[in-house]
């Protein structure tokens, strides 16, 4: 039973990051963070890498919740990553970081969070910056 | 000064709105590509050259020009905000640089780099302005005994200096020249390798071998091997120098240029060895040595001048003499080839207009480059969110379209992808791919001057060496063959020395205290005797990422060995 | 079963070695059947130069073998986006190939724009990208493109094919 939370180093992902927290403590579940990245790009700004993965790894262990930090790099979709921990991690709830978009936005680039939400088997709570 | 009437008529050739939109066009694709992992100069001009076909030739070689000089800019750009030499070239200044950058002086390595590439190119160019004619004098007055005594010179050089392992370069070598055979003798019309095919008796379609080679080839081998983890970039702001900044660079600005440039000149010169002896000068001149693994701007200015100024070194003996002695020159004279322009020491009297040209639109380029470049560093950093994928297949798709526009036969694209198989498996197998376009270009130019030379002599033999300028060059051949066996006896005896004279002190004591992830830097080399590659540190993992993959065992064992070397090479020294 | 896949790495690029070798014996033979008559004008002749490197390859292939079986290794070329750590990702090359001959196969039937479409799309795919209609649309944008820039900026007619009278 555990918590997974979709992290991103922007404002929406620590928003959820910090919720996610905050869920964990209260239910004193153990917390997943999945921090992804396809690996099809040369530089990708939402992979967290050395520094900021160290002190990523500082704040969750400063929050006194059991943590796994879980970066796949593996070909696969943000969502797909987050359904999978979700599943293996059996997951109580998913946290995920919402963004707001536009309609054409949304036509061209699809949505990971719409995925997780409609496929996710457990609760989902997006959180909005 | 007759060469400053020509020059400025150059000028005014290349000054032309069309002429200046090429320039434009040329260095903003060349930093494009020189930013991009996985694609580089060569590459480009390759790609672009079907696309040229119907241009003026003038016009053509004015964005081969540009694509030139951005080329190395861009390269610079990668190596400092991503750690990623692209080429063995940049690999000094990826040491500094970065660490520059990591230490938030992004903005003054960047700076440092763009206005001292500026200052050596153009300083280079009018280097060359100043030699090329005498170069070009002196040629012209060689016969062909000397002057094919010059072309072997060259294919030997390239071969068994540059490069790990001579054999595989002798090796590709041979199989460039083979290539350059096949096809009717020009002399007696003789069909040789042709194999009844009459697609091939007008040989093979030079701009077909180089895409297959440097584009298809280089697409496969990346595809086969495909880094799937993210690098890590510093963001930029624009690039900007402090007064202080100023007062640092300008003096290894010059003196790298003054080491790049001859260098370049030289044929298998090339760009590593000035860049390390810059590094190596400024490290021991500056007043702030201590800062010199830490992020010295003397470290970035001294070497990115010399690897510009070698770049237009390397026009010198590509315009003086037709010999390439890279591979962005190589497929420049495949180019010359292509438009039907004989490369050579006539090139100068018979295409007066576009070498000069050529030459104004490198200064016209380098302060393009300066301009639009100071402030688009933030926007080339971008550049980097392209999807692989998309890189890739662009490659392989622009190589199909080029090869096939040709002569719009699917018949190309056969050859295409053959020698395309081959450039992977010579990537595969370490045979190097420069001695193989350099011996396609010049074997068919070898044999015409054997001809001449045999003719001349009435098959004597001994007209190859009728010239005291081809005795001399033939005894330099001969150097170039048998140094490195004796340096090899040498440094049998004295195991212990640092012989191998190149081994970049500053790269291993930079790689000791990095993260510990440039692995196999030079210092392995010498326990197994072979050359030093400088662009061996391109096989680890140089993008200083990767917390998993820096830990590994292998990386502590390597750093300690290095640290150890480290210290052995500091008490000698 | 490591020392077996070391051996077996190494007869792998013997494979090199025999194609210099065969290259050099080619060229050699192909040599030979020229028939030209001794020319006072061209005491050189068309030979000489294939015999030369005819000669280069096959001493090379000797001692490339050679070199190999002594445990010699080519080392093979890195680069800024290549990670050597893994083996060569046969299930990328493939269908990259894959679609490069089917591009050839059908580039003078059905024109440029299809096959060019196909071509990217399926090298996108085998790169690993798995946005079948953002790609498909590049894809066809991208061919479509340069036929037309190529028509009309270079002067050269790629194939329009099954196309033909539409574009």
């Amino acid at each position: 039973m555990s918590i997974v939370v979709g992290y991103i180093p922007t404002p929406e992902g620590e928003a959820a990051l910090e919720r996610a927290i905050r869920e964990a403590s209260t239910a004193e579940a153990p917390l997943v963070v999945v921090n992804s990245t396809r690996g099809d790009v040369f530089v990708d700004q939402r992979f967290v890498q050395s520094d900021a993965a160290k002190e990523l790894e500082g704040r969750l262990a400063a929050s006194g919740v059991e943590h796994t930090l879980l970066q796949p790099v593996g070909g696969h979709d943000a969502a797909d990553e987050v359904l999978d921990a979700a599943e293996t991690h059996r997951a109580d709830l998913i946290v995920i970081g919402l963004r707001k978009r536009t309609p054409v936005g949304k036509l061209i680039m699809g949505s990971t969070a719409q995925r997780i939400l409609l496929q996710a088997e457990c609760p989902v709570l997006a959180v909005k910056a | 000064m007759e060469t400053f009437d020509l020059l400025m008529q150059g000028f005014s050739t290349a000054a032309t709105p069309m002429n200046l939109l090429y320039a434009f066009i040329g260095v903003l694709l060349g930093t494009a590509v020189g930013v991009l992992p996985g694609i580089g100069p060569a590459m480009a001009v390759a790609l672009l050259l079907p696309v040229t076909y119907s241009l003026e030739p003038t016009s053509a070689f004015i964005m081969f020009a540009g694509i030139y000089y951005g080329g190395m800019y861009g390269g610079s750009t990668t190596s400092i905000l991503l750690n990623t030499p692209g080429e063995s070239s940049t690999v000094i200044t990826a040491i500094e640089g970065h660490k520059m950058a990591k230490s938030g002086r992004a903005a003054q390595a960047l700076a440092t780099a763009a206005i001292g590439s500026f200052v050596a190119g153009t300083i280079g160019t009018a280097l060359l302005v100043a030699f090329a004619p005498f170069v070009v004098d002196f040629a012209v007055s060689l016969g062909d005994p000397s002057y094919l005594a010059i072309i072997v010179l060259a294919l030997i050089a390239v071969t068994a200096v540059l490069g790990g392992s001579k054999l595989r370069g002798f090796s590709a070598l041979g199989i460039g020249l083979a290539i350059g055979l096949v096809g009717a003798d020009p002399v007696t019309g003789q069909q040789r390798l042709v194999f009844g095919q009459p697609l091939l008796v007008d040989g093979l379609d030079i701009v077909v071998v180089a895409v297959a080679i440097f584009a298809v080839g280089e697409a496969l081998w990346i595809a086969a091997h495909l880094r799937r983890k993210p690098m890590q970039t510093i963001p930029v702001g624009r690039p900007w120098m402090g007064k202080k900044d100023w007062k640092r660079s300008w003096k290894p600005w010059l003196r790298g240029t003054a080491y790049g440039f001859p260098f370049g000149a030289l044929p298998a010169g090339g760009a590593e060895i000035p860049t390390f002896l810059s590094y190596v000068t400024e490290k021991k001149l500056s007043k702030h040595p201590e800062e010199f693994g830490h992020g010295a701007i003397e470290g970035v200015a001294g070497p990115e001048a010399a690897n510009n100024a070698s770049a237009a070194g390397t026009l010198t003996p590509m315009l003086a003499l037709g010999l390439p002695t890279n591979a962005t020159a190589a497929v420049m004279l495949a180019a010359f080839i292509q438009f039907g322009i004989q490369p050579g020491p006539l090139l100068f009297d018979s295409e007066p207009q576009l070498v000069w040209a050529l030459i104004a639109s490198l200064f016209i380029g380098n302060t393009l480059l300066l301009l639009i470049n100071l402030p688009l560093a933030p926007v080339w950093a971008k550049l980097l969110q392209l999807p692989r994928p998309y890189l890739y297949a662009g490659i392989l798709f622009f190589a199909t379209l080029g090869a096939y526009a040709v002569n719009l036969q699917a018949f190309d694209l056969v050859i295409l992808l053959l020698l395309g198989l081959l450039g992977f498996a010579m990537r595969r197998y370490g045979l190097p791919v420069l001695p193989l376009v350099i011996g396609l270009i010049l074997g068919p130019r070898a044999e015409e001057s054997l001809r001449t030379t045999l003719q001349l002599s009435a098959g004597n033999i001994s007209g190859l060496w009728s010239e005291p300028v081809a005795v001399v060059v033939y005894i330099i051949v001969a150097l170039v063959l048998l140094a490195p066996l004796v340096l090899k006896v040498i440094r049998k005896r004295r195991p212990q020395s640092v012989l191998a004279g190149n081994v970049p002190l500053g790269v291993g004591e930079t790689a000791a205290d990095n993260d510990g992830v440039v692995a196999g830097t030079a210092t392995v080399s010498q326990r197994d005797g072979d050359r030093v590659r400088p662009d061996s540190n391109r096989d680890g993992d140089p993008t200083g990422q990767g917390p998993d993959e820096a830990s590994g065992i292998s990386d502590g064992t390597e750093a300690r060995h290095r640290a150890e070397e480290i210290k052995h090479e500091r008490e000698k020294s | 079963m490591k020392q077996l896949a070391s051996r077996l790495k190494g007869r792998s690029e013997l494979g090199i070695a025999a194609l210099l070798g065969a290259v050099g014996l080619i060229v050699i033979l192909d040599a030979l059947s020229l028939n030209v008559p001794y020319s006072q004008a061209d005491p050189v002749g068309p030979k000489t130069l294939p015999y030369i490197v005819g000669a280069l390859l096959l001493v090379c292939a000797v001692l490339l073998a050679i070199n190999i079986l002594r445990g010699g290794q080519g080392e093979a070329e890195g680069g800024e986006d290549v990670d050597l750590t893994h083996p060569t990702d046969w299930r990328t090359v493939v269908p990259l190939l894959g679609a490069f001959v089917l591009n050839i196969a059908i580039i003078d039937t059905v024109g440029w724009v299809i096959s060019g479409t196909l071509l990217f799309w399926g090298s996108v795919w085998a790169l690993g990208s798995r946005r079948y209609i953002r790609d498909g649309i590049i894809s066809l944008v991208m061919a479509l493109g340069t036929f037309y820039g190529f028509y009309l900026g270079l002067g050269i007619a790629l194939p329009a094919g099954l196309l033909e009278g539409v574009l």
